[in-house]
C-alpha cells in the first residue's frame, strides 16, 4: 500500500483509534488540525485529554520511497478496501541534545479516510527507523 | 509475575480466547505461537516499546516540533500589515 495521493482531507475531523496508541492506550479519539499552508504537517490532538498532542506529517514528502506494509488483518479491521481508502501519516519528534527533527517510520498511523477509523501500526518486520532525521528548509 | 514451566507443544490459556503455545525450544531460543482475537494487538515487546517511547517523546516535544515546522516559509507572514 504505497498510494500517496488520497482524496481525503481529515482536517478538523475526529479520528477513532479504538485500541488507543502505544503509551496512550486510554486515548481513542483525536482531532486533526492543519498547521501550515502547504498541509505537510498537522497536529493530532486527543479529544479525551486536550493537553496531549503530537505533530504528524505525511512521510512521502521526506521519504518518497517509504512503503509501509499494511498487514491483511489491519486492512480488514480498518475496512481498507482499496489503497485510496488509506491515509498515512507519521509522528514528528524533536530528539536528543541536537534537537534533531525526526519522523517515526516504524510506527505510522493508518486511517480509513471513509470511516475515519485508524490504528498506529508497529512495523516489526521492517527495517524502518523509529527516528529518521529530516531537514526542514530554513529561511 | 506468574511463572510456568511448559514443554514443546504445550500451551497456556489467558482469559477465554488467548492461547500461547511453545512451538519449539532450540539453542536458547523459544518459538512461541499466539492465538488471540483480532482486536488484541500482539507485538514483540522491544519493538512495541520503541514506538511507545517515541510516542511519549513526540508528545513531550510537540511544542518544539510545532515551532520547528512553523519556521517553514510562509508567504503570509512576510506580508506587511
Amino acid at each position: 500500500m504505497s498510494d500517496r495521493e488520497t482524496p481525503w482531507d481529515l482536517t478538523d475531523q475526529i479520528l477513532h483509534f479504538p485500541e488507543g496508541l502505544p503509551g496512550f492506550p486510554h486515548l481513542v479519539r483525536f482531532v486533526v488540525a492543519e498547521l501550515v499552508e502547504d498541509g505537510a504537517f498537522q497536529e493530532l490532538r486527543s479529544v479525551e485529554d486536550p493537553e496531549t498532542a503530537m505533530i504528524v506529517c505525511v512521510p512521502w514528502l521526506f521519504f518518497p520511497d517509504y512503503a509501509p506494509v499494511v498487514a491483511d488483518e489491519d486492512q480488514q479491521d480498518l475496512g481498507l478496501e482499496t489503497a485510496e481508502d488509506a491515509v498515512v501519516f507519521v509522528p514528528v519528534t524533536v530528539d536528543g541534545e541536537a534537537r534533531q527533527v525526526t519522523l517515526n517510520l516504524l510506527g505510522p498511523f493508518v486511517v480509513n479516510g471513509r470511516t475515519r477509523r485508524g490504528r498506529q501500526l508497529v512495523l516489526a518486520d521492517s527495517d524502518y527507523p523509529v527516528r529518521a532525521p529530516i531537514e526542514l528548509p530554513s529561511f | 509475575m506468574l511463572v510456568l514451566s511448559r514443554r514443546e507443544g504445550e500451551s497456556i490459556v489467558i482469559g477465554n480466547d488467548i492461547v500461547i503455545t511453545v512451538v519449539e525450544v532450540k539453542g536458547g531460543q523459544v518459538r512461541v505461537g499466539i492465538k488471540a482475537p483480532r482486536d488484541v494487538q500482539v507485538h514483540r515487546e522491544e519493538i512495541f516499546e520503541q514506538v511507545r517511547r517515541q510516542n511519549m517523546a513526540a508528545v513531550a516535544s510537540a511544542d518544539e516540533a510545532r515551532a520547528a515546522v512553523s519556521r517553514r516559509p510562509d508567504t503570509r507572514r512576510s506580508d506587511p500589515r
